[in-house]
């Protein structure tokens, strides 16, 4: 199948769902979704579509509109197309159903996820700091507004 | 991290255990009389030629750090020794950054090595923070905590420049000017 035909299939199995779906080029596709039905389309797109292959997940701050965007790419070995997908969360409390049901290797990038960026996985098998130290969780160093970063402390600088 | 309880062993009773035929002490009346005779220059002579180093490779620098204790470079001919146990070394190799989460271990570390110890601090990052310097999740100022005889700078140093940094510290060994020893 071709971009146009996948997500010709996609948007006709999940009307009003996916929204703002646009064919970027041949390979690519960007189309944003409704933030509780992320794991369903993963489902459908894992077992009917063959996209097979959680390339990587993780988060945008745009703190200028309030949101935070789970990005998700996914790819596939039958299909030469690679899709984007966007859920938009509110800023001060991003919560979106965990894919690792579907996509087991999602769990560690969801684990850095919610330390770097604050973002709830519900449902995730063990969600706790993937390289952060305990005691940084709560600071969330890749939003925007992060007061920690530029850390001045560093002497001895040449 | 679950933090493990120090359990002091420096307490009298502990100390004065009874050994057939050995006499044990819990004062260093015997090393600080040592060190102001000539007998230290031998125990000198003896410790620089044995610098044996910890195997943990931190930052990329640590590649550098493996190779050097590796067959090409062969520290093994100047008594510089790859030792995987802390409790065997004498020198802790800071190669690369310390990020926040590493930071207890290597603290951790630097505690299991016996006496007399000596830190070398190789890499930018393990001297000033390097490429890493306003990092959120590095550890910066790694001379605060640990006492550095030598700095390695380079990013990453070559392996000629940590055997060349061992030298620097045997010459500190026998000026007696190192900070692993109180003179
Ligand atoms: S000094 Fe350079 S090579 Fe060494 S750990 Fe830092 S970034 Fe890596």
């Amino acid at each position: 199948m071709d971009a146009k035909a996948i997500i010709d299939t996609l948007s006709s199995q999940f009307t009003g769902v996916i929204y703002d779906a646009q064919v970027e080029s041949d390979i690519r596709i960007l189309a944003k979704v409704k933030n509780e039905n992320v794991k369903d389309i993963c489902q459908y797109l894992k077992e009917e579509l063959s996209f097979g292959h959680l390339c990587c997940e993780l988060g945008v701050d745009h703190p200028e509109r309030n949101e935070i965007e789970v990005v998700y790419v996914i790819g596939s070995y039958e299909h030469p197309v690679v899709l984007t997908l966007k859920a938009i969360l509110p800023r001060d409390n991003p919560e979106i159903e965990s894919v690792v049901p579907v996509y087991w290797n999602a769990n560690w990038y969801e684990r850095e996820t919610y330390e770097l960026f604050g973002v709830k996985y519900l449902n995730h098998p063990d969600l706790r700091p993937l390289v952060l130290p305990q005691d940084m969780l709560g600071e969330w160093p890749l939003r925007k507004d992060y007061k920690g970063f530029p850390n001045k402390t560093a002497k001895n600088l040449v | 991290m679950a933090e493990v309880e120090p359990v002091s062993t420096n307490n009298k009773d502990d100390m004065q255990e009874e050994i057939p035929g050995v006499m044990t002490t819990s004062t260093s009346a015997i090393s600080d009389f040592l060190k102001k005779t000539k007998a230290q220059d031998l125990i000198n002579w003896g410790r620089k030629n044995s610098l044996w180093f910890t195997v943990n490779a931190m930052g990329c620098c640590g590649v550098e750090l493996l190779s050097t204790g590796m067959a090409h470079y062969d520290t093994d001919r100047f008594g510089i020794i790859p030792r995987n146990s802390p409790r065997h070394a004498d020198v802790l190799i800071i190669s690369g950054y310390v990020t926040k989460k590493y930071f207890p271990a290597l603290k951790r570390i630097w505690d299991q090595m016996p006496a007399p110890k000596w830190v070398i601090a190789f890499g930018d990052c393990a001297i000033s923070g390097g490429p890493f310097y306003e990092s959120y999740s590095t550890r910066q100022n790694i001379d605060e905590v640990f006492p550095v005889d030598i700095y390695v700078p380079g990013c990453p140093p070559r392996c000629e420049a940590l055997i060349q940094a061992f030298y620097e510290l045997q010459k500190k060994i026998v000026a007696k000017k190192d900070k692993g020893t109180d003179y």
